[in-house]
């Protein structure tokens, strides 16, 4: 009797917990949504059109999200990039030729560095890297999309080296000894077999960094530059989340600008969904490729 | 026997989470319900200690503050400080009743101050700008009591070679340097190197940037290559990196950081004390608490507190210039 009260209550609190995130979760997308709304039938495909500009406290205000949108989508790309050919080959150093014990120790500062905080990041890449390029590439000023892109690449390192570890040690339990056993040295193992083997893996583990890099706010707004005009490598950029950290704060509420900030939000949220769904579809193949 | 330990500790925390589950439930639909308009909750807010203090209509005893985000870190401090030195009305005017000082300071920028006064939710209207004509029309019985001046500095790097050949700028020249029209430092004059102007802004919907674009750039634009800095501090830090920088920095950091940025003249004028007090230095702004109506024994006190030596000394401490 007492049992099954037991059960009953544990069941009906563990139920109660899931369904308050999921309400949660959809409770904020709600919200999010609805304060969009406005932007999206007020201006509406004018937010979108490629040579409308960012001008909301102008006299005639313009929301063109565009340069925004493709400066997101490019310090993203590239920092993952980077972080791919840095993470994968420090992956396989750590799994190839570093004795276990040690490796495991290095894993762990690695990713130690993942917790942390991003205004750090920002500040060195501030007063370092931006300053660097300044004095070193003959430009104007550092800020720009390429020093955006490496302090961002760093910060995805501990992400994708851990994806990537992971991966190859699922490869390597199946393949390893039987290369081995062939006569396979251990250089021809990971150029052949251990890197086509783990090749999907890495392609989920690059959308899923993708993912995380979108969302960055505050190491990405201290070395863009924040000028909302299309990216260049060396030029300035602006980015969704740094764009809405920035003006947040300042908009009076219920504003036709607050609801563009909801609405370039929404965007965010749209490319992160597709980008993490595509993601962990490959990761699922992925585990099951290489076992 | 473990089983039994086991199964009771479960139960145990199942209480336990449901009760902290249901008070969750029970604070989180009292909020929904008190939040629909922003001014009321933090009317609510602000109310809640007094109800526990005691069933007298307290509502002299306690002042409440919203608006700007420049001027509520002043008013938060000289608050803080009255309230430690002196607890209680009566300590500091024994004319006044005794009763606890309640200060309430909220911050949502200077369009919500006056909103708050308008709407009744607030005693004064922190403002950090001039009034506008329609606000003071609609504003019973206006008031206003300015607490300090806010300028803003147009700064340089100290190895910009601008700061040999001209310390002074018209005001055409800075709108031709931040508009773009100026695309090089050798545009504004021809000893100058061939090198890109770098215009830094602050987020260009903030208070900061609504004092320059009012001021000095009227209806032209900056331009979209500027680089918007987060915070005062960014500004100042970007300036003092990039040689080629020109910004404008709050009288107050620019001072914190003088040798490592250069303020320059603006139409023959410095960015000192006495020239911001008579006016004469242009890109400033007032610092204002609007109220309605007169002042009750209380709030008299406070600003007179705000007014005093101690309280302006506070102003200046916070980076702006005091009035008195």
């Amino acid at each position: 009797m007492r049992r099954k009260f037991c059960n009953l209550m544990g069941k009906s609190i563990i139920l109660f917990t899931a369904f308050g995130v999921v309400f949660l979760m959809f409770l904020m997308l709600f919200h999010i949504l609805s304060e969009s709304l406005l932007a999206f039938t007020e201006i509406g495909i004018h937010m979108f059109l490629p040579d409308a500009q960012w001008r909301p406290v102008s006299e005639n205000p313009q929301y063109g999200l565009m340069p925004v949108i493709a400066g997101t989508l490019y310090v993203s790309g590239l920092a993952v990039s980077a972080a791919m050919v840095f993470g994968i080959g420090c992956a396989v150093f750590l799994s190839f030729y570093v004795p276990k014990q040690i490796a495991k120790v290095l894993l762990s500062f690695i990713e130690l560095a993942a917790g942390i905080p991003s205004v750090i990041f920002g500040f060195i890449g501030l007063t370092v890297l931006v300053k660097w390029f300044a004095g070193h590439f003959g430009m104007a000023a550092g800020q720009s999309v390429l020093a955006a892109s490496i302090v961002l690449g760093i910060m995805l390192l501990p992400f994708v080296v851990s994806t990537c570890q992971e991966s190859i040690q699922n490869a390597r339990n199946t393949y390893e000894l039987v290369a081995l056993a062939l006569g396979f040295s251990r250089e021809m193992l990971i150029v052949r077999i251990i890197l086509p083997a783990i090749s999907k893996g890495i392609v989920a583990s690059a959308m899923m960094a993708f993912g995380r890099g979108l969302g960055e706010t505050m190491a990405v707004m201290m070395v863009i530059g924040n000028s909302p005009i299309y990216p260049k490598l060396l030029g300035r950029a602006q980015t969704l989340p740094a764009l809405t950290a920035l003006e947040m704060g300042s908009i009076e509420y219920g504003s036709r600008h607050l609801s563009v900030l909801y609405a370039a939000n929404v965007i965010l949220l749209v490319i992160l969904l597709l980008t993490m769904v595509c993601g962990h579809l490959l990761h699922r193949r992925a585990l099951q490729n290489e076992t | 026997m473990k089983r039994k330990i086991l199964s009771t500790a479960l139960i145990f925390t199942m209480i336990l989470s449901a009760i902290l589950m249901l008070t969750a439930c029970g604070g989180s639909s009292d909020d929904s319900a008190g939040s629909t308009p922003a001014p009321s909750e933090t009317q609510a807010e602000t109310k809640a200690p007094e109800a526990s203090e005691s069933e007298t209509s307290s509502d002299d005893n306690q002042i409440l503050f919203n608006g700007s985000t420049s001027l509520s870190p002043v008013i938060t401090a000289i608050a803080t400080e009255f309230n430690e030195t002196y607890g209680t009305w009566n300590a500091y005017d024994s004319s006044l009743p005794e009763k606890d000082i309640a200060i309430y300071v909220s911050a949502g920028g200077s369009g919500q101050g006056t909103k708050a006064v308008i709407d009744g939710t607030t005693d004064f209207g922190m403002v950090a700008r001039s009034v506008k004509d329609e606000e003071k029309e609609a504003i019973q019985d206006e008031q206003e009591y300015q607490v300090g001046i806010d300028a803003l500095t147009l700064a340089v790097n100290p190895e910009n070679p601008v700061t040999g050949v001209l310390d002074d700028l018209s005001t055409e020249q800075i709108v031709a340097l931040f508009s773009g029209e100026y695309a090089t430092w050798k545009d504004l004059d021809s000893s100058l190197p061939e090198e890109e102007v770098v215009v830094i802004t602050r987020d260009i919907n903030g208070g900061a940037h609504e004092v320059f674009q009012k001021n000095i750039m009227g209806d032209t634009e900056v331009k979209a290559e500027a680089i918007q800095a987060s915070s005062m501090g960014e500004l100042v830090q970007n300036i003092i990196d990039n040689q080629w920088a020109v910004g404008y920095a709050s009288y107050g950091v620019a001072n914190q950081n003088e040798g490592k940025v250069i303020p320059l003249k603006v139409n023959g004028v410095a960015p000192v004390e006495e020239n911001i007090l008579d006016g004469s230095y242009i890109i400033q702004r007032p610092l204002l608490l609007v109220g309605s109506g007169d002042l009750t024994p209380q709030q008299q006190a406070f600003i007179d507190v705000i007014l005093s030596k101690e309280g302006q000394a506070t102003v200046e401490e916070m980076g702006f210039i005091p009035v008195k």
